[in-house]
């Protein structure tokens, strides 16, 4: 969290030389970051941040005993003063008789420590102007000086503090009563700012002494209570509480306060009574209250002081280079620590105030952050390398992006998440798909198990360009397993727009195919797709399909253009991949050619007909389609031999077995 | 024979012919190199004498007419030679091959994964749904921990039913490349110098958000691994990535994943690290001169531990950041609205 610290408030507990620049570059290199140096009023302000293991931080007192820690260490001196943890608790005299009774019953489980004090005679009126502007240079609005005084308290301290009305505290047997306790689900709390929250259960609330909730403890009080003009007697009321318990209801109740924050972090309980004292002297001062006996405190299980150790070696082995006892000691002292420092090892003694620190590295980190980051000499990972192997899919899918490129697509990245719409347009049953619990939009609900429909929307989307679309995508899609994670598997998608495009894509991916030394998939014709046209559909077997989009798809997606999609699995692509090209030795003798034209018969598969007539004879190399008018197919035959210059004697009865094998399996004659 | 004979001198004529057009030599040494008696015509003359007598009238008749063919190549050659260079307009725009474009994130993505390999760092790919127990619980961050608000987290509906651990139930869009940690880990091979790039989500989306976008993890395991080693990984990466004049800090901060922890910064490319523009400003992008780049420490020992790796054996660090933000910061290009990288839209595509 931020908290925003005014630099003279801050100087009322750092003694210092320090320009507000230093400030801000030695704190933020070696504690708390300084974000921003706000000017406001003729104050300056820093923007801090704070990390969420730092409570103990989260004030101005907190931050000045970071500041003196640090500060020294680039050569300024500084001095924590005003430490709350050195405050007195004087006794309270009081001319009145304790006829301003409270009945208290608390939970230590859920309030670790309980302090209240009833204070008679409060004159609510506003705060002086010194306690306004300081409350408002932090963010908060100052409102009147019994509500201010609280406020100061969690400000200066980071301890939240609440007052009450004590007159609107139900009774029992006479007596205004607080039960503090866990709620029941569905109880009903109205807070100080007017809203009513129903409650999850097992919040921490007070009850009062005629039953209603007067407060949802560590987030905010209860209206019926609050304070109003004619307040005249308060019960100033500060505790700590179990801080998954604030955390929980803040959350579900999505409700959330400076106080709250606080708390789920977990406080120090050590601290409530020194900030009650201060709480009764501004009470005294501003609102001329007078505190009736002593603060009641609950408060069975005091800190009690730890230690905890770390080896010289490892410390050694973080910062790179060994430390003097001397420099480790000054640290780790300045900072509240009580360290204990040996030839091997290094001890310390915790403050109520860091119980963050519970194992060795967090002492590495206070003395590492104290020395210094920047004073850390820095190295290149220099252990021997371990022997890994990258795996061959980041490489295929590297090379077959980059060829993409080359071959002139442009490459899309769409959302992994599906609309519910998305999901009827291309009839997804969505009980197989994973889906978002908590989704941001009904646009993004359902993780994607194909790229079709992200890779037409992007033709969608680009509909108004005046050229050919030429898109691709690879990602991974999300299958469904069932009791599972996901599949995730690595996918490729290509759309081309136009009329040519199946002609198109199936070159495209033929010579994928070629280039990684994998002979075309043989044509299976019962394939079907249910996004695919039927006439102009291509199974490429477990590698995909080359398929016409259905046109009624492409217009409920407002595409007006014909467009072919390309679906390649990339894992079978890797699977049936040859490594390494194979050598055959380079022919000898020249090839011939010849173009045959020849008449076929309707429906010829010019593909199955191309495959037959190149196995017809050995001597015939390669088999292509020139042309192609009516029922005229133009072929051009390249025929070579290993052995010897082919002379037409020998490309004689080969052209025959061509000729032969085209009449008998298809029909086609040759035109003459 | 006779067949083969007259193909092949037609062959040489067509061959012969290509070389005379584009040949260079001069015109007398040109005859004398395809015409000549060691020229393939020469050697075809000499296989003539073995014809019977028919044939050597039709062969030699053939081969003397190709010869000529061939011989008014070379002069017609000559003459073009000398007459004069036809006017060509070099002014118009030639011809293009297709030119596509690989998205920036693919860009960013093949850049860094290049620069860790130099020094020893293999990608790999973990899961980008996960369970809750991978993506936070095993990083040291139960339920309801505080520390989870920095990811605004997506949850998938379905648990996985026949698991007992609640946490190994519910699966989660990974809201980092986290994940990845003690599944690596898990893998059992030590020392470990891992790169894991991967889809993210979280659960926002405005002009500097994007609900889906990238991350990329960096992890090394290995005896004595010290925060040094951590910053001269940053460094030697901001180096080859941003250019040799950019610099790189390290600033404590909290995760729970890592004790200590760090926030890295880089010097700011626009202002060069001064916080002041060449025309005096100051500059917008920055804070006092610095960008904030990556989050990162030294892998905290619970973590280790939910890896199996023995923490008082074994150190290591983690560092992690976003490609998008990482990729924009090298260009300098500040966009308006960050979601463009995901609308598709080829005026921005092409751009790259």
């Amino acid at each position: 969290m931020n908290i925003l610290v005014p630099d003279s408030w801050l100087r009322e507990y750092l003694e210092t030389r320090a320009t507000t620049k230093q400030i801000k570059e030695y704190l933020s290199l070696c504690g708390p970051s300084i974000e921003r140096v706000n000017g406001v009023d003729g104050e300056t302000v820093y923007d801090v941040e704070i990390t969420t293991n730092r409570p103990d931080s989260m004030s101005i007192a907190g931050i000045a005993r970071e500041a003196a820690a640090i500060l020294p260490r680039f050569g300024v001196e500084a001095k924590f003063v005003n430490d709350p943890y050195g405050t007195k608790i004087k006794n309270q005299i009081s001319n009145i008789k304790n006829e301003k009774r409270l009945n208290v019953t608390t939970d230590p489980k859920l309030n670790p420590r309980w302090m209240s004090i009833v204070i008679d005679n409060v004159k609510v009126k506003p705060s002086p102007a010194w306690l306004s502007k300081k409350l408002e240079f932090t963010g908060i609005r100052a409102i009147n000086n019994v509500v201010d005084i609280t406020n100061y308290l969690m400000r200066a301290f980071g301890q939240p503090a609440h007052a009450f009305d004590y007159d609107n505290i139900g009774t029992k047997n006479g007596v205004p009563t607080m039960i503090l306790r866990a709620s029941k689900k569905g109880e009903k709390l109205k807070t100080l700012d007017g809203k009513t929250h129903t409650l999850p259960g097992d919040d921490i609330v007070i009850e009062d002494g005629k039953g209603a909730l007067i407060d949802l403890c560590g987030i905010m009080g209860g209206e019926s209570s609050s304070i109003r003009e004619n307040t005249k007697t308060v019960v100033l009321f500060l505790q700590t509480y179990d801080p998954v318990h604030i955390r929980r209801t803040s959350m579900a109740l999505a409700h959330r306060t400076d106080a709250a924050t606080l708390f789920e972090k977990g406080l120090d309980s050590e601290l409530v009574g020194p900030v009650m004292q201060k709480g009764i002297e501004l009470f005294h001062t501003l609102a001329s209250g007078v505190a009736v006996g002593e603060p009641f405190d609950v408060y069975p299980e005091s800190f009690k002081k730890y230690s905890v150790e770390t080896s010289r070696k490892k410390l050694n082995s973080y910062i790179g280079s060994p430390l003097l006892d001397e420099e480790i000691k000054n640290i780790l002292n300045n900072l509240g620590f009580e360290p204990k420092v040996t030839r091997d090892s290094i001890s310390v003694s915790v403050p109520s105030f860091r119980r963050d620190v519970t194992i060795d590295v967090d002492i590495i980190e206070e003395v590492a952050r104290l020395y210094g980051y920047h004073a850390i000499t820095t190295t290149l990972p220099d252990g021997e390398p371990p022997a890994t192997i990258r795996d061959p899919l980041f490489d295929i899918e590297e090379d077959i992006k980059t060829r993409l490129r080359d071959f002139g697509y442009t490459e899309t990245y769409g959302y992994s998440m599906l609309s519910e719409n998305e999901t009827r347009t291309f009839s997804l049953h969505t009980k197989n798909l994973y889906t978002i619990a908590n989704p941001l939009s009904l646009d993004l609900v359902y993780m994607r198990p194909t790229l079709v429909p992200s890779i037409l929307k992007a033709i969608s989307d680009n509909a108004s360009s005046a050229k050919p679309l030429a898109l691709f995508e690879l990602s991974l899609v999300y299958l469904w397993k069932e009791n599972d994670l996901p599949m995730e598997k690595p996918k490729l998608i290509i759309a081309q727009s136009g009329e040519n495009a199946f002609s198109v894509l199936k070159g495209t991916s033929e010579v994928l195919f070629d280039i990684y030394g994998i002979s075309y998939p043989s044509d299976s014709l019962d394939f079907s797709n249910i996004y695919l046209t039927t006439n102009k559909t291509l199974s490429l077997g477990s590698f995909g399909y080359i398929g016409e989009v259905k046109r009624e798809l492409l217009a409920s997606l407002d595409i007006e253009t014909p467009v072919t999609i390309l679906e390649l699995d990339i894992e079978t692509l890797i699977a049936k991949k040859q490594s390494v090209g194979r050598f055959v030795p380079i022919p000898k003798y020249p090839p011939s050619f010849e173009d045959l034209a020849l008449k076929i018969m309707p429906k010829t598969l010019v593909g199955e007909l191309i495959r037959k007539l190149k196995n017809a004879d050995p001597l015939i190399s390669n088999i292509t389609l020139l042309d192609s008018f009516e029922n005229t197919r133009t072929l051009h035959v390249t025929y070579l031999s290993l052995e010897k210059n082919l002379t037409s004697e020998d490309v004689k009865p080969v052209r025959a077995k061509i000729l032969s094998t085209a009449l008998k399996d298809f029909g086609a004659t040759l035109k003459s | 024979m006779s067949d083969s004979l007259a193909a092949t001198i037609k062959r040489v004529k067509e061959k012969l012919t290509k070389e005379a057009v584009s040949s260079l030599l001069d015109e007398a040494l040109l005859v004398s190199k395809l015409l000549g008696p060691k020229s393939e015509f020469g050697n075809i003359s000499k296989e003539i004498a073995t014809l019977s007598k028919d044939e050597k009238q039709q062969i030699g008749t053939l081969l003397n007419e190709c010869k000529r063919e061939v011989l008014q190549a070379i002069q017609k050659r000559t003459t073009k030679n000398t007459e004069k260079e036809e006017w060509f307009d070099v002014s118009t725009p030639g011809q293009r091959p297709p030119i596509g474009h690989l998205h920036i994130v693919t860009q960013a993505i093949t850049d860094i994964t290049r620069i860790f390999e130099r020094i020893g760092f293999t990608r790999v790919r973990h899961p980008e749904i996960d369970t809750d127990w991978y993506a936070f619980e095993s990083l040291n961050m139960p339920p309801d921990h505080p520390a989870r608000d920095e990811w605004e987290t997506f949850f998938i509906q379905s648990p996985i039913t026949n698991n007992q651990s609640p946490t190994k139930r519910k699966i989660v869009l990974t809201p980092h490349t986290s994940n990845g940690q003690v599944r690596e880990m898990e893998k059992g091979n030590l020392p470990i110098r891992m790169i894991n790039i991967a889809k993210c989500y979280r659960r926002q989306s405005d002009i500097s958000h994007v609900p889906m976008f990238h991350q990329f993890e960096g992890m090394y395991i290995d005896k004595n691994v010290s925060i040094g080693h951590l910053k001269g990984f940053i460094d030697y990466f901001v180096k080859q990535y941003f250019g040799p004049e950019r610099k790189s800090r390290l600033r404590p901060f909290h995760f729970q994943f890592t004790e200590p922890s760090f926030e890295v910064d880089i010097t700011c490319g626009i202002c060069n690290g001064t916080s002041i523009l060449p025309n005096g400003g100051d500059c917008k992008l920055c804070k006092g001169g610095w960008l904030e780049l990556a989050g990162s420490g030294m892998i905290h020992p619970n973590v280790l531990k939910n890896g199996g790796v023995d923490p008082s054996k074994y150190s290591g660090f983690a560092i992690g950041w976003g490609v998008e933000r990482t990729a924009m910061m090298k260009s300098g290009t500040k966009l308006d609205d960050i979601r463009l990288l995901y609308s598709n839209d080829l005026q921005f595509l092409e751009q790259f």
